[in-house]
């Protein structure tokens, strides 16, 4: 584990001046800074290729940064694996779908809290991510690889909630989803931080995205591009056409990372 | 009628050996994605200790298994551990079984070394016993081994569904990346899953020394068998394998009857090659495969 040196820090989780990248490759983020509050949503968005998925990836300790400080609340955990990432309080929750299909809710729910030994607080999160997600509560016997590809999101999202996170890292929760499923999908995402649980959210739906999002930060060859609150980023008439449907411009080069402030 | 009778219940007792024999087989595949050509040559390494065990204490080779398990456990592991996690993801399946091969020719030179080429059987008071079931005569180191086939893959089955190393291992089994995302130690999962798989070749090779002759070479006679059942039953499905294992066990016995002893032994292969055309992913796969 990374040396534990606890600075005071209004943020939960901030991945300051992050580079990493895969094997020998080149750099997929370049010097990326990402910080987020506490009970807040903030949402990355940018083209394929940008580099959002590694960001969660880095953060959960699947990816380890080549250069660059990750901390959790003010702890540094900058080289834990995704077990210590896990106990620091950093859930992940994969893109497309990653329930254990042929297990039932009930076990993949439990599997959530593998590493929980206290099974007063195990009951009392089961509780919780029932109250938070009715589906679970519903199907909670039927096997996994069962449900509709919303509810199955929807009991990933329980299964990150078991260990109590600080913040979790949801990767393209709509994908594959229809519109009503994605729509219930965005509302659980609402519901979560309303609960208090901090959410960094990766996601190709830009719009949608950002209009569930507290804060939003646009990347764009591996670091932040643009970033604020999200209701700022979706009245921008230069981020919308270029990130939110519309054609890209030329004047698009003067916005460097390095002239924006970071969330 | 009679002779019938005896090939369905010596096909049953016989059936349920190969679901035991063929377990750790389909099990390493799920785990791991792991061909592990070694896996007969390991039995026949547990007939050969059971043997040696019987020969120079004078005990009951079943009470060998309280060496031999924990013993072939720790071996999985580190094997795991130190061969097969070094081998590149890319690769692994094609890779493990050239490695795996290797393994097994040099299992079969100890043995070879230690015991020589020389056929050997377990002598026991019991080995010549009989009794009749429903007219067929079946002879009791048949039933022992069936037993001991059907008490393990009992507690095989227990171990991953009522555990939490159970369903760590079946979680890591399903779906790899979300298992180390719940705090899961995959890699040492992977290990104990593995040693899993051995500890039922030493239950399993004991179980075939009791009413086998048992020579170095012996595995090649096993290892096509056993293949053809994982496949049938659908590669990494205990389940399938255990169905596949029953129903070839009991096509080979009652197919001895018309066509002898040798071409009886096609069978396997025949379903294998019949499999492969019709349903590649195995007639047990698909929502059973990944179920244990």
């Amino acid at each position: 584990m990374a040396s534990d040196s606890a600075a005071p820090s209004e943020y939960l989780l901030e991945l300051d001046d992050i580079e990493a990248g895969y094997g020998r490759a080149a750099l997929v983020l370049r010097g990326l800074t990402v910080k987020v509050p506490p009970a807040t949503v903030v949402c990355l968005v940018g083209p394929n290729g940008a580099g959002k998925s590694t960001v969660l990836k880095v953060a959960s300790g699947m990816l380890t940064p080549r250069s660059g400080t990750i901390r959790v609340a003010g702890h540094d955990v900058t080289r834990n694996n995704p077990q210590q990432m896990l106990a620091a309080g950093l859930s992940h929750v994969l893109q497309g779908h990653s329930v254990f299909k042929e297990m039932t809710v009930s076990e993949n729910v439990m599997l959530g809290a593998y590493s929980v030994k206290d099974k007063a607080e195990v009951a009392g999160r089961v509780d919780f991510v029932k109250t938070l997600f009715p589906v679970v509560a519903d199907r909670w016997s039927a096997l996994a690889g069962a449900l509709s590809g919303g509810q199955q999101k929807q009991v990933e999202f329980a299964r990150s909630l078991m260990v109590s996170p600080r913040v979790v890292l949801l990767d393209e929760p709509s994908m594959g989803l229809d519109p009503k499923a994605t729509a219930t999908v965005f509302e659980q995402v609402v519901r979560m931080r309303d609960a208090g649980t901090a959410v960094l959210l990766v996601e190709q739906n830009a719009r949608r995205a950002l209009e569930t999002a507290d804060l939003g930060c646009v990347l764009d060859l591996g670091r932040v591009h643009i970033s604020g609150p999200a209701q700022d980023l979706l009245a921008d008439p230069q981020l919308a056409e270029l990130y939110l449907g519309g054609r890209p411009a030329a004047t698009t080069a003067s916005r460097s990372s390095k002239d924006t402030t970071h969330v | 009628m009679s002779l019938l009778l005896q090939s369905l219940v010596l096909g049953v007792l016989l059936g349920g050996l190969y679901a035991l024999l063929a377990a750790g087989l389909t099990l390493y595949f799920g785990v791991m994605r792991v061909v592990m050509i070694a896996h007969s040559a390991f039995l026949i390494l547990a007939a050969y200790l059971a043997w040696f065990f019987t020969r120079t204490t004078g005990l009951d080779p079943m009470i060998s298994l309280l060496l031999t398990v924990p013993l072939f456990f720790g071996i999985g592991v580190v094997m795991q551990r130190l061969l097969i996690s070094r081998l590149r993801p890319a690769t692994l399946t094609m890779m493990s079984v050239l490695l795996t091969f290797s393994i097994a020719l040099t299992i079969e030179g100890l043995l070879g070394f230690a015991f020589t080429g020389t056929q050997r059987r377990i002598r026991l008071p019991y080995g010549g016993a009989n009794f009749e079931i429903l007219g067929a005569n079946v002879a009791v180191v048949k039933l022992i081994a069936f037993l001991l086939a059907a008490v393990s893959l009992g507690a095989l089955f227990l171990l991953l569904k009522k555990t939490q190393f159970g369903q760590a291992l079946r979680a890591t089994i399903q779906h790899p990346e979300a298992a180390r995302l719940v705090g899961i130690n995959t890699d040492r999962v992977a290990g104990y899953g593995f040693g899993l798989g051995l500890a039922t070749a030493a239950i399993g090779g004991t179980a075939l020394a009791l009413d086998s002759t048992i020579y170095p070479s012996l595995h090649w006679h096993w290892i096509g068998p056993l293949m053809a059942i994982i496949v049938v039953g659908g590669l990494g499905s205990i389940p399938g394998a255990a169905i596949a294992a029953m129903v070839l066990g009991l096509g080979q016995s009652l197919l001895q009857i018309p066509l002898g002893t040798t071409w009886a032994q096609t069978f396997f292969y025949i379903a294998l090659f019949a499999t492969l055309m019709l349903r590649p992913q195995g007639f047990f796969g698909g929502r059973l495969a990944q179920r244990f």
